[in-house]
C-alpha cells in the first residue's frame, strides 16, 4: 500500500470504529441490563423497553398473583415480609421486546427456585418463537443452578434472555428471594 | 548475447519539457487504487464498529463473554473479506480499470488462507465462549450449539470454503488441471449461500430491526449482485451482442496457433493491444472451459486475434478448433495497456508465449519514433514466435527491437553468458528511468525482470506485468 492509501485507510477505520464505539456506549446507558437487574418488584426502572403495564402485576405482587397458576396456591403473604422469601408461585412483569412481550413464572419451594415456567414468550415470527423456544430451557437451567436471575445471556437470543430474566427478576423480589 | 534486430534509438528527438498526459494519467489511476485499498480497509474497520455499537465493547466483562466477543468479531471480519474476495474476482470494471485483473486477483489468492483462519478461529473461540459462559465442557457446548438454527448449514458452508482454499494451496493446485481446480472453486458460491443464514438467524447483532441488519444484507446482496451482473449476465449480454465466430487459424510453431475472430460492432468493445479477454470456444468437449488469453493483435476492424501456445490440455485442443465455432468472450480485463502508462518512454520486455499482449501492446501504446524498446527472450537471435510481425510494426512506427537467444541462466532473467557480459534492464533500454517497462512471461522470469527494474531505481509504478500461468 502506498502512504496515502494507508492514510487514508487509517483515517476512515479510526472513524468507524471510534463511531461505532460511541454509538455502543450511548446504547450501553440506555440499554436494558437484565444480568444485573436489581429492579424492584414494581419495575420502578427508566428501562425504556420495559412496559408500565407490566408494573400492574407486580404491584400487587404481595398477594403472590396465584391466580393464573394451576399449582399450589402461594401464600405469599406481604413483600414486606423482606427478610426470607416464601413458598409458591410468582408471576413476574411483563417485559416487551421489539419480538415481542416476555413473561415468566417462577417457583419457590423450601427456600428454594425450582422451575421457571414461561407465561408468554417473544413471539413477532416463527423466527421468534424458535430462538425462545430454543432459550428458554437454557435460561431455566442457568436460573435453577444460580438460584438468582444473574446469569449469562444466552448467544443469539440477547433480547429474549434479557426480557426473561428481567421478568424473572421482578418475580423474585415479589417473593422476597 | 543480446541481438540488436530493429535498432531505432538514432529517431528520438529532443524530450517533451512538459509533464506528459501519461503522468497526469497515471496519477488520476493511483487515486482510485489508493481509495479502493483505503475502502478495503475501512469495510473491516465497519465490520467490527457493527459489534462495537451493539455494545460489544462492554461485553469483555469475563473471560467467556471476552472470548465469546473475539469469536463474533472473527466471524464478521471473515465475513467481510470473504465479499471483499467475491468482488476482487467479480471482473467489477471499476476495479478492473484501476487495480487491473492481475493485482486484484494476486490479493484475492492472498485473503484466502487469513480468511480460514479466521473462520476457524470464529468457529472455536465461540465455542469455548459459549461452553465458559454456560460453565458446560466443549463436547456438550457443541451438542447445544448444533441445534441453533442454520448451524449445520454453516459448518458445511465453512467444509466447502476449507475445500476451495486447500485445492488453491500452491502444492495442491500444481497437481490439479486447471479444468478441476475451477470447478472447485465454483463451490464457493455454495459455501457463502451455505454460511449466510446463520448470520441473521443466530448471530444477535444482525437481530430484525437492527440498522446492523440492514448493513449486513446491503453489502452481502450487492456483492452477490455484482458477481451477478458481471461475471454472468455481461458476458451473455457481450457473446449475443457481438457473435463472435471463428474465422481463421494460422499455425506459428508446431505447438503454436494464432486463432482469427470476426464478429459484429467489435470497436464498441473499447478494447485495446495488451489486454485480455476470456474466452470459450463453443465446440464439443470445450464448451463448459473458459480461457483467459490476450489479444495478439490491435483489434482491426472487425477482427480479434489472439495466439495461443498448447501449454495445458485446455490449450491443447484450441489447436485443432475449426473455423465457424462460436465464441462467448468476457472483457475486456487488465490494464497491461495505455490504462496504466505513467512514463513518456515504454519498454516492452516478454518470454516464451509472453510476446503475445507485448505485440499487440506495441501497436496500441502511444509513443513517438525512438521512444520505444521491445527485448525478447527467443530460442535463436532472428528465430521467435511473432518476431516478425514485431519487426514490421518496429520498422513502421520506430521501435528498437533486441532479442537475447539461448536457455535462461542461473540468476536473473537474462542467458549467462549476456549476464557475464554485464547486460540488465538499464543497458538494453536507453533512458530507463523515463520509461513504462511491461513485463510478460513465466511467473519465476517475470519476477527477476522486476527486480532488475527495481534496482535500477524504477517506482512501482512504472513497472506492470501480466503472468499468464494460473
Amino acid at each position: 500500500m502506498r502512504t496515502r492509501a494507508l492514510i487514508l485507510a487509517s483515517a476512515a477505520s479510526a472513524t468507524a470504529i471510534l463511531g461505532g464505539w460511541q454509538l455502543g456506549a450511548i446504547g450501553a446507558v440506555t440499554a436494558p441490563v437484565a444480568q444485573s437487574t436489581q429492579t424492584t418488584g414494581t419495575t420502578a426502572s427508566t428501562d425504556a423497553s420495559t412496559s408500565t403495564s407490566g408494573t400492574g402485576t407486580s404491584s400487587s405482587g404481595s398477594t403472590g398473583a396465584t391466580g393464573s397458576s394451576g399449582s399450589t396456591a402461594g401464600t405469599g403473604t406481604s413483600a414486606a415480609a423482606s427478610s426470607s422469601s416464601t413458598d409458591g408461585t410468582y408471576t413476574g412483569s411483563t417485559v416487551s421486546t421489539r419480538f415481542g412481550d416476555v413473561q415468566v413464572q417462577v417457583t419457590i419451594s423450601g427456600g428454594a427456585i425450582t422451575d421457571v415456567t414461561p407465561l408468554h414468550l417473544t413471539d413477532h415470527d416463527g423466527r421468534s418463537v424458535m430462538i425462545s423456544n430454543q432459550a428458554a430451557p437454557i435460561l431455566r437451567d442457568e436460573v435453577l443452578q444460580a438460584q438468582s436471575a444473574s446469569v449469562y445471556l444466552v448467544g443469539g437470543a440477547t433480547y429474549t434472555s434479557q426480557a426473561y430474566l428481567q421478568s424473572l427478576q421482578s418475580a423474585l423480589d415479589q417473593a422476597g428471594f | 548475447m543480446a541481438f540488436l534486430v530493429h535498432d531505432a534509438r538514432d529517431l528520438a528527438r529532443r524530450p517533451r519539457t512538459v509533464a506528459g498526459i501519461e503522468r497526469a494519467r497515471a496519477s488520476k489511476r493511483l487515486w482510485r487504487v489508493d481509495l479502493l485499498q483505503a475502502g478495503l480497509v475501512t469495510s473491516i474497520a465497519i465490520a467490527i464498529a457493527l459489534f462495537l455499537a451493539d455494545g460489544g465493547g462492554t461485553r469483555f466483562a469475563t473471560p467467556g463473554a471476552a472470548i465469546t466477543s473475539l469469536g463474533i468479531i472473527a466471524g464478521l471480519v471473515a465475513t467481510d473479506l470473504v465479499l471483499v474476495m467475491l468482488l476482487l474476482a467479480a471482473r467489477v470494471p471499476l476495479i478492473e480499470r484501476a487495480v487491473g485483473h492481475d493485482a486484484s486477483m494476486g490479493l484475492h489468492g492472498k485473503l484466502g488462507k487469513p480468511v480460514m483462519y479466521l473462520l476457524v478461529a470464529h468457529g472455536v473461540l465461540l465455542l469455548a465462549g459459549y461452553a465458559l459462559s454456560d460453565g458446560i465442557d466443549l463436547v456438550a457446548e457443541a451438542v447445544s450449539i448444533w441445534s441453533l438454527p442454520d448451524l449445520p448449514l454453516a459448518i458445511l458452508g465453512f467444509a466447502l470454503f476449507a475445500l476451495v482454499v486447500v485445492s488453491s494451496l500452491v502444492a495442491v493446485r500444481r497437481k490439479l488441471r486447471y479444468e478441476s481446480w475451477h470447478l472447485i472453486h465454483l463451490l464457493v458460491y455454495g459455501a457463502v449461500l451455505a454460511a449466510l443464514p446463520h448470520q441473521f438467524s443466530v448471530g444477535g447483532l444482525f437481530a430484525e430491526g437492527t440498522w446492523q441488519r440492514w448493513y449486513w444484507m446491503a453489502i452481502t446482496i450487492g456483492t452477490l449482485a455484482a458477481v451477478v451482473a458481471f461475471r454472468f449476465v455481461a458476458p451473455i449480454a457481450l457473446s449475443l451482442r457481438h457473435r463472435l465466430v471463428v474465422a481463421g487459424i494460422d499455425r506459428v510453431d508446431h505447438d503454436v496457433v494464432s486463432i482469427r475472430m470476426r464478429g459484429v460492432d467489435l470497436d464498441k468493445l473499447g478494447a485495446t493491444g495488451g489486454q485480455f479477454f476470456i474466452w470459450r470456444f463453443l465446440a464439443p468437449g470445450q464448451w463448459w472451459q473458459a480461457h483467459p488469453y490476450s489479444l495478439s493483435a490491435h483489434p482491426r476492424g472487425n477482427e480479434l486475434r489472439i495466439t495461443v501456445r498448447a501449454l495445458g490440455t485446455g490449450s491443447a485442443d484450441l489447436m485443432g478448433i475449426r473455423p465457424g465455432t462460436r465464441v462467448m468472450l468476457e472483457g475486456p480485463y487488465g490494464i497491461f495497456s495505455e490504462a496504466s502508462r505513467s512514463r513518456r518512454r515504454i519498454a516492452l520486455v516478454a518470454a516464451g508465449i509472453g510476446v503475445t499482449p507485448i505485440r499487440s501492446l506495441l501497436e496500441s501504446a502511444s509513443f513517438r519514433p525512438g521512444e520505444a524498446t521491445v527485448v525478447l527472450r527467443t530460442p535463436a537471435a532472428n528465430d521467435g514466435w511473432l518476431l516478425d510481425e514485431i519487426k514490421a510494426i518496429a520498422r513502421s512506427r520506430g521501435a528498437t527491437v533486441i532479442t537475447v537467444p539461448g536457455p535462461r541462466g542461473t540468476t536473473g532473467w537474462l542467458t549467462d553468458s549476456a549476464a557475464r557480459e554485464g547486460l540488465s534492464l538499464a543497458a538494453l533500454v536507453p533512458e530507463l528511468d523515463d520509461t513504462d517497462v511491461y513485463v510478460c512471461g513465466p511467473r519465476g522470469w517475470s519476477d527477476a525482470v522486476i527486480v532488475d527494474a527495481l534496482s535500477s531505481g524504477l517506482k512501482p509504478e512504472q513497472i506492470h506485468h501480466e503472468r499468464f500461468d494460473w
